[in-house]
């Protein structure tokens, strides 16, 4: 869980959203159907990017689960949240800790993505206020500087 | 101090100098920006604790009926289940609704919807409540129902409520349109109908309630309106205003319905439920819910009869509309006015003859959404407009251009326009940025299985609630010992960032940055009734009151700073926190030391501004008048590819221009131009919420297609135009439901274009294309 080994007891029913929310207290993941449709519970599981509204706790035993508040010291993810902030790219901000999840996992993948492959990345996470242009120039722009830093 | 910095605060100096403004059009984070990206919890459902209990409400399977028996005997059964609460349990007075009083909080005996509540089991989890509602027995006798608003106007049709089924009536009669039509050369009528559409703000309707020992309630909630809500609250609970208190928590957006009546409902619930148990209460809606019970997008039938000389000159317009309301009025009494007194959109006709009505069904209800009426009146006038032109053998930019609002121009209720509309210049803008002339040449002899087309429209917005109300905002600002400035309102923020503009206005009237400012949130308890959060309002009316609280503060401020610095007030300059002698900037005292100056003297630094926007008088028998006080302009000029084999298409580019008057924050302008355009392409390309009989078909987020990032067209050009208008702060006009307007109509004249096929009714799916291609005689 987030870098740290946990162990507790689950309930063969509960899912992976509501033990995250409701017994870590993991609130950066939230709930905007419980269908999948939405993506706002969007958790990386192994470094895959799932909806934790479909998955059961129970099979994550042994595996190693990433929500926002696990990424605020990584580096790649402090830039996001900077360009986010300058690109106005978090409005109501419901949609945000699924899309910087999504954006580290397409930046971890793909550190140089065409706008394209960031949409592609990004198509599992609604949201209802930017029309994602914001969030994609953002992401764009951390890519490039990436680069040429490197 | 980096070079970046000095430069920025050395420009700020400057423009103090001159009288300017230090932080207008300044793209500035936003306030409540850091919480966001980290992600903390803001959100009503991250603040509940061990204690709380769940609420879930027991909803209509019926459209029309009278309740027989609400049998809860199996529920009681189920493990962990607390309580049923209904009707009966309503201290107060059983209503739920915004401007008629004809919806029941609990329906106590009859069922006019699906949507319809009639109460709500109360469980230690959220499961056994879910459980619970599924337990629970209730048994109609069924009732005709009217599902067509247009069968619903007739005399012998079901009736909804008992006073009958027009809920509004509204009209304008401007010229003579006989002598109008008569006047024309080619006369276009046509019907037009348009969807229901669903908001989906991200995060459903929320109430998290806390009885307290005194018998009072505080009520955590997603909403848009906290006063507002206090007032429900306080009729449902039989309490005085004043022992409920309700707080806005950070709100995953809302489009309307969250400042109509399902923060009632949840809140509601919970707080009756909280002061029975003694327990904190949250009651929300899952997306399923949520779809079927909040407010929408009014369907609308509109007959558009336009007529235009040979040379391309409106002379009449003739126009019906009819609203299906669902079965209660909600704010459909007030969209009725916006879309009536836009019926005839961006342009001069010296005829204009409208009747428009509000109609009851049992379709589940319409209220407050995004555009408020505009989308609808635009999509039938800016479709007349790309007819006409057609018929006329005109170019539809020419034509338009031709009969377009401009100052010396009158709108359909005689309101003279003044140097303040802009829409000529949004116009060059999108024609520039598109290369309109060069394309329309380009796409002129196309031949071959894809097509493209260019289609456009254009935006007037009335800025001010006009109609809809007294439209006022207070404004509390407190200058603190640390001197850290608190601003405080009951107007929310929901995701438009419009409260950090009112800060920016409030912070280049006093001299401190945006970044000393700490927003509280709303509470009834702290902050003064600001009206409801609607209408793109925020900034106009809103910033005009932190700009009357701020200068009080600043004149008291510039004299303490005026014996400091040992200057005449007139030559206190105050940048980015340091006060400064104009004449010798070397002399000058910090904002924390003026602070804390002021206060040793025991100057008062809490004030509050009240700005109330001046009367709109119209007349209500000929909409003649002055509805608004001023308005948004706008133009958009689209392209679309289409396969004219299978009617499937692309928006592929966007031009979009609209005229703010002044942009306090031009990135946030420019979020709500691509946020308000993607939702507008959804509702012109895909989105509808259908109804069968009643019940809503596809209330989920797998069956309702909202754009994703995938759907977002590819070039998409959006340009401010600032041509100040009267009402807002330095010029400021509104922009935060306009862009949503024009897309639809765009888009549908752009596939007309393209394919010489008219889809009068919304969304333009590609399976209406392909019908139309099919019908269409070959070429």
């Amino acid at each position: 869980m987030n870098e740290a080994e946990q162990s507790f007891y689950v309930d063969s029913s509960d899912r992976l959203i509501d033990v995250l929310r409701d017994r870590l207290g993991l609130k950066s993941v939230k709930e905007g159907c419980g269908t999948g449709d939405c993506g706002l519970c969007a958790v990386l599981l192994n470094g895959r990017l799932v909806n934790s509204c479909l998955v059961l706790a129970a099979q994550c035993r042994g595996a190693s689960v990433t929500t926002l508040e696990g990424l605020l010291n990584d580096p790649l993810t402090r830039k996001l949240q900077s360009k986010f902030l300058e690109h106005n790219a978090a409005q109501c901000g419901f949609c945000t800790p699924a899309m910087l999840v999504a954006a580290k996992d397409i930046l971890t993948h793909t550190p140089r993505p065409s706008t394209g492959q960031i949409q592609a990345g990004l198509s599992g996470v609604l949201c209802r206020c930017t029309g994602y242009y914001p969030i994609i120039q953002a992401i764009k722009e951390v890519s490039e500087e990436e680069k040429e830093r490197s | 101090m980096t070079e970046q910095l000095s430069q920025f605060l050395s420009s700020l100096k400057e423009k103090a100098e001159k009288g300017q403004l230090l932080y207008i059009g300044q793209n500035i984070t936003r306030v409540d920006g850091l919480e966001k990206v980290m992600g903390k919890p803001i959100y009503t459902a991250d603040l509940l604790d061990r204690n709380t209990v769940y609420a879930k409400l027991i909803r209509s399977k019926v459209p029309h009926g009278t309740i027989k028996d609400i049998d809860v005997s199996l529920a009681k059964s189920v493990p962990r289940l607390l309580d049923v609460i209904t009707w009966r349990d309503i201290p107060g007075i059983n209503e739920s609704a915004s401007i008629l009083p004809d919806r029941e909080l609990f329906c106590s005996s009859v069922v006019r919807s699906t949507g319809d509540i009639l109460g709500a089991v109360v469980a230690e989890t959220y499961g056994a409540a879910v459980d619970g509602v599924d337990a629970i027995k209730v048994s109609y006798d069924p009732l005709p129902a009217v599902f067509d608003p247009i069968e619903a106007l007739k005399p012998d049709s079901v009736k909804v409520h008992p006073g009958g089924n027009i809920a509004k009536q509204m009209k304008i009669r401007k010229g003579d349109v006989d002598r109008g039509f008569a006047a024309s050369k080619v006369m276009i009528e046509n019907t037009y109908r348009t969807q229901f559409q669903d908001a989906t703000p991200m995060e459903t309707e929320m109430g998290l309630a806390f009885p307290r020992d005194d018998g009072s309630v505080v009520v955590i909630g997603s909403m848009q309106s906290p006063h507002n809500t206090q007032a429900a609250l306080a009729k449902i609970l039989d309490l005085p205003l004043k022992r409920v208190r309700v707080v806005q928590a950070s709100t995953g957006g809302a489009f309307g319905p969250k400042s109509d009546e399902t923060p009632y409902d949840v809140c509601g619930a919970a707080a009756v439920a909280a002061l029975k148990l003694r327990r904190p209460v949250f009651c929300s809606l899952d997306r399923e819910e949520s779809m079927i019970v909040h407010t929408k997008r009014h369907p609308f039938v509109i007959r558009h009869r336009t007529g235009a000389t040979a040379e391309g000159q409106l002379t009449a317009a003739e126009v019906e509309m009819v609203s299906d309301a669902g079965a209660y009025a909600s704010l459909g009494v007030y969209v009725l006015g916006r879309a009536t007194f836009h019926s005839v959109g961006a342009y001069e006709i010296p005829n204009v003859k409208v009747d428009s009505y509000l109609v009851y069904t049992n379709n589940t209800y319409a209220g407050s959404l995004r555009g408020f009426g505009g989308p609808q009146a635009a999509f039938a006038m800016e479709s007349q407009m790309e007819e006409l032109a057609r018929r006329l053998g005109m170019d539809p930019l020419e034509f338009r251009m031709r009969n377009m609002l401009a100052p010396g121009r009158r709108t359909a209720t005689g309101h003279l326009m003044d140097a303040g509309c802009g829409l000529p210049q949004c116009v060059e803008a999108v024609v520039k940025s598109s290369s309109y002339w060069h394309k329309r040449e380009l796409y002129r002899n196309q031949t071959g299985p894809v097509r493209r087309g260019l289609g456009m429209a254009f935006l007037i917005h009335g800025n001010s609630l006009g109609p809809e109300g007294n439209d006022y905002a207070v404004v509390q600002i407190e200058i603190g010992r640390d001197g850290k400035v608190s601003l405080g309102t009951g107007l929310t923020e929901y995701g438009t960032g419009a409260v950090s503009g009112i800060i920016q206005v409030a912070a280049s009237v006093l001299g401190v940055p945006v970044g000393d400012f700490v927003l509280e949130r709303p509470d009834t308890i702290k902050h003064g009734e600001s009206g409801p959060t609607v209408a793109s309002r925020t900034v106009v009316i809103g910033g005009n009151a932190a700009k009357l609280a701020a200068a009080k503060l600043r004149k008291r401020l510039d004299l303490v700073a005026a014996d400091l610095l040992k200057v005449d007030k007139r030559d206190v300059l105050i940048v980015d926190g340091v006060a400064y002698d104009r004449h010798n900037s070397a002399s000058n005292v910090p904002w924390s030391r003026l602070v804390e100056e002021a206060y040793r003297r025991g100057v008062k630094m809490a004030e509050e501004g009240y700005f109330m926007a001046p009367p709109s008088p119209w007349d209500a028998e000929t909409g003649q008048g002055t509805p608004y006080l001023q308005y948004t302009w706008g133009a958009l000029i689209c392209e679309v590819q289409v396969d004219v084999e299978t009617g499937r298409y692309d928006v592929t580019d966007v031009h979009a221009a609209y005229d703010v008057g002044r942009a306090v924050n031009p990135a946030g302008v420019m979020g709500q131009i691509y946020g308000g355009t993607v939702q507008g392409l959804g509702y012109a390309t895909m989105e509808e919420l259908v109804h069968k009989d009643g019940e809503v078909v596809n209330p989920s987020l797998g069956d309702y297609y909202i754009p994703t990032s995938m759907d977002i067209p590819k070039n998409f050009k959006a340009y401010i135009v600032e041509v100040p208008g009267t009402l807002g702060p330095f010029g400021a006009k509104v922009i935060a439901e306009p862009p949503i307007v024009l897309p639809a109509p765009a888009v549908r004249n752009a596939v007309l274009d393209a394919t010489g096929v008219s889809v009068n009714d919304l969304p333009v799916t590609s399976e209406k294309v392909l019908m139309g291609l099919k019908r269409k005689p070959p070429e």
